[in-house]
């Protein structure tokens, strides 16, 4: 393999450029009409258009994907995350090509895709799940609301083919419930195609926390210890850390769970990286939630706390060799949190914030990672996701970690577009986050942005001078523009003279 | 020249003397001030300590973000203080709401029909952008009319989408 084609845009497709740069291994780029400037195009060896800005005419194109890299005598095509990454049937096509997918098997894509088939899979080897409707299979509006009462309220309602909270809805009682499934069913078939949807008891107080695993070709799965991402906000991870303040140093849960991961992974006959997620209660019971077969947006958390390259990794298994890592070498010893800054205006309700970037100064300096595919001039579009960059740091331990994360995001300098810079900033100054004590609901329902923390300066006088200086250089340059009419000369005779000057 | 700098209701007397001297209440401040090349990040020196912050204009307030908290401020010169008071602050209460998209993006759905009438805070439009679905929201009570768009309607960024009334 001395040549792969990366089907992804943004900071992920930056991220395998940079794997396969240390490796020696050429790169072709694909992009869309909006990204004929961004940063993956700029870095590839070579780099080839998709089509339209538009995800579906363009990084969702996998016939299109297929043939370039069979042109360009591409071997493999690593899909990042997103778009085609969790597609069995691209993966398929990719094999049928002759090529390296890089990432698991379409069976297993398949398994974990369907996340009823999921459950009912990984419950069958052994792996609690959340308890709900596995083994059922599809069910219609009176069965689901029959079945309600004996997994209890509160409860969800998921789509079967869902992600990202889409076609979720949340039930306290069975009177809403006729309602919320048609709208759920109504979602999902909007987003997925598939109105299914199964029922899952909503465990309160509790977290979400991964596993990161990492499975070669001959059998071996190892996991990488855990990545605690339960600061979400409409279900989109805002901030993850590893090693979980909840998971401790109780090792014996930590590798409970890694085992159960594990086991999971196997029970799809797992290849390459992959993450299991699970739900733990404030009693230290976990259950499975489901797999995101596909390198993860928060893979540098656990890269900075382990030290493993995760990319590298993929690239080793893809070219059929052992991994370079026994589980008893993976040690968890560091402590790492990223934050991610995305394109939202935390002062609107974190809206999205679409501009070009008109100056930026990333964070650097000791202990800080950023992974971007921004730069000066771009400019942030309304096509693609609002993930700007991640910012990771690392410490010995997490309160090292947390001061470098406050330096960083103070550093962090970004105009022309809105960012949740600030909401970081107050997080990682709130006290239940240095404490180590949220869950699930912490953003949504615990968490006042716009309250000020108590104890925290403030500086109106300094805000007022600032904006009132502003506003003063504002009104002299408009000043003078108003002047600059009233020179001497009239306009007329300016022309005149410019002309006579050009024959 | 004189200036009135409010923040929440907070009044600040400021008086810019020259480039250097500035007149804060009864405090005389030695300032540098300078735009960081070029972009709305400025640098201010006041008697020796530094700060920095992002400055720039929204609606008739300015918003100073300084040190991981935003400060909506409202300047005024003298003059302009002076009108408002004579004049009554009321415009925007009963004038009628034009909502704009804030962002370029797919109109997914519209709760609401013409001549509705709609509550402060009630959903009036669900538009599309970055993968995200986002609620706009009324500002105020009144009756929706003029709605302008359709579901499945891509729309550009302050594009007008129907008004309240």
């Amino acid at each position: 393999m001395n040549k792969v084609l990366i089907a992804n845009r943004g900071e992920i497709a930056v991220r395998i450029l940079r794997a396969c740069r240390e490796l020696g291994i050429e790169t072709v780029a694909v992009y869309s009409e909006a990204d004929r400037q961004a940063l993956h195009v700029r870095y590839a060896d070579e780099a080839y258009l998709l089509g339209p800005a538009p995800s579906r005419e363009s990084y969702l194109r996998a016939d299109k994907i297929i043939d370039i890299a069979r042109e360009t005598g591409a071997q493999a095509i690593h899909p990042g995350y997103g778009f085609l990454a969790e597609r069995a049937d691209f993966a398929q096509a990719v094999q049928e090509a002759g090529l390296v997918f890089i990432g698991p098997k379409p069976s297993a894509i398949a398994a974990m895709g369907d996340k009823m088939t999921a459950r009912n899979t990984v419950a069958a080897a052994g792996v609690p799940v959340v308890p709900g409707t596995e083994g059922e299979g599809a069910l219609n509006d009176d069965d689901l609301i029959a079945i309600a009462p004996k997994i209890g309220f509160p409860l969800l309602i998921k789509a079967t083919a869902g992600g990202g909270g889409k076609g979720m809805r949340e039930v306290k009682n069975i009177e809403e419930m006729p309602d919320l499934i048609r709208s759920a069913r109504r979602e999902a078939e909007a987003a997925f195609g598939d109105g299914n949807v199964y029922l899952e008891k909503l465990l309160l107080g509790a977290r979400h926390i991964e596993i990161q695993i990492l499975a070669d070709q001959h059998g071996n799965v190892i996991h990488l210890g855990e990545r605690e991402c339960s600061l979400q906000r409409r279900h989109q991870k805002l901030l993850e850390e590893s090693p979980s303040p909840f998971i401790g140093d109780d090792e014996e849960l930590r590798q409970r769970m890694g085992a159960v991961a594990v086991k999971a992974a196997q029970a799809v006959e797992y290849v390459n990286a992959g993450t299991i997620e699970f739900l733990v209660d404030k009693d230290k019971n976990f259950f499975f939630l489901e797999m995101n077969t596909r390198l993860q947006v928060e893979h540098p958390v656990t890269e900075t706390a382990t030290g493993v390259d995760i990319v590298m990794e993929q690239f080793r298994i893809a070219r059929g060799r052992q991994l370079s890592y026994k589980q008893e070498d993976i040690r968890q010893d560091s402590a790492a949190i990223e934050c991610r800054i995305n394109a939202e205006d935390p002062y609107n309700n974190f809206m999205p914030s679409t501009g070009r970037i008109a100056h930026i100064l990333l964070p650097t300096g000791p202990g800080i990672r950023v992974d971007t595919g921004v730069y000066p001039g771009f400019e942030i579009s309304p096509y693609y996701d609002s993930l700007i960059s991640k910012v990771i740091t690392w410490g010995e331990t997490r309160a090292q970690a947390i001061l470098r994360m406050r330096r960083a995001l103070e550093e962090y300098r970004i105009v022309g577009v809105r960012t949740n810079i600030p909401f970081h900033q107050k997080m990682m100054d709130s006290h239940r986050f240095m404490g180590g004590q949220y869950d699930t609901r912490f953003v949504e329902e615990q968490f006042s942005f716009e309250e000020v923390e108590e104890g925290k300066e403030t500086y109106p006088e300094i805000a007022a001078l600032m904006a009132t200086l502003v506003a003063h250089r504002q009104m002299e340059r408009s000043a003078q523009v108003i002047q600059r009419g009233e020179r001497d000369t009239s306009n007329w005779k300016w022309v005149g003279r410019w002309e006579r000057m050009q024959r | 020249m004189k200036y009135i700098a409010t923040i929440a209701g907070q009044e600040f007397a400021i008086e810019i003397i020259d480039e250097h001297h500035i007149l804060m209440g009864l405090k005389l401040l030695e300032v540098d001030f300078e735009s960081v090349s070029g972009q709305p990040v400025y640098s201010l020196l006041v008697n020796g300590k530094s700060f920095e912050a992002y400055v720039y204009s929204e609606e008739h307030d300015w918003q100073v973000v300084l040190l991981g908290q935003q400060y909506p401020v409202k300047v005024e010169d003298e003059r302009e203080k002076r009108l408002r008071s004579v004049g009554g602050s009321t415009v925007g209460e009963s004038a009628e709401f034009h909502l704009r998209a804030p962002m370029p993006g797919l109109v997914v759905a519209i709760p609401i029909a013409e001549g509705d009438r709609v509550e402060k805070g009630q959903v009036l439009v669900i538009l599309e952008s970055m993968k995200m679905q986002n609620e706009l929201k009324s500002p105020r009570a009144g009756t929706a009319y003029r709605i302008r768009v359709k579901p499945g309607d891509s729309v550009e960024q302050r594009q007008t989408l129907l008004s309240v009334t």
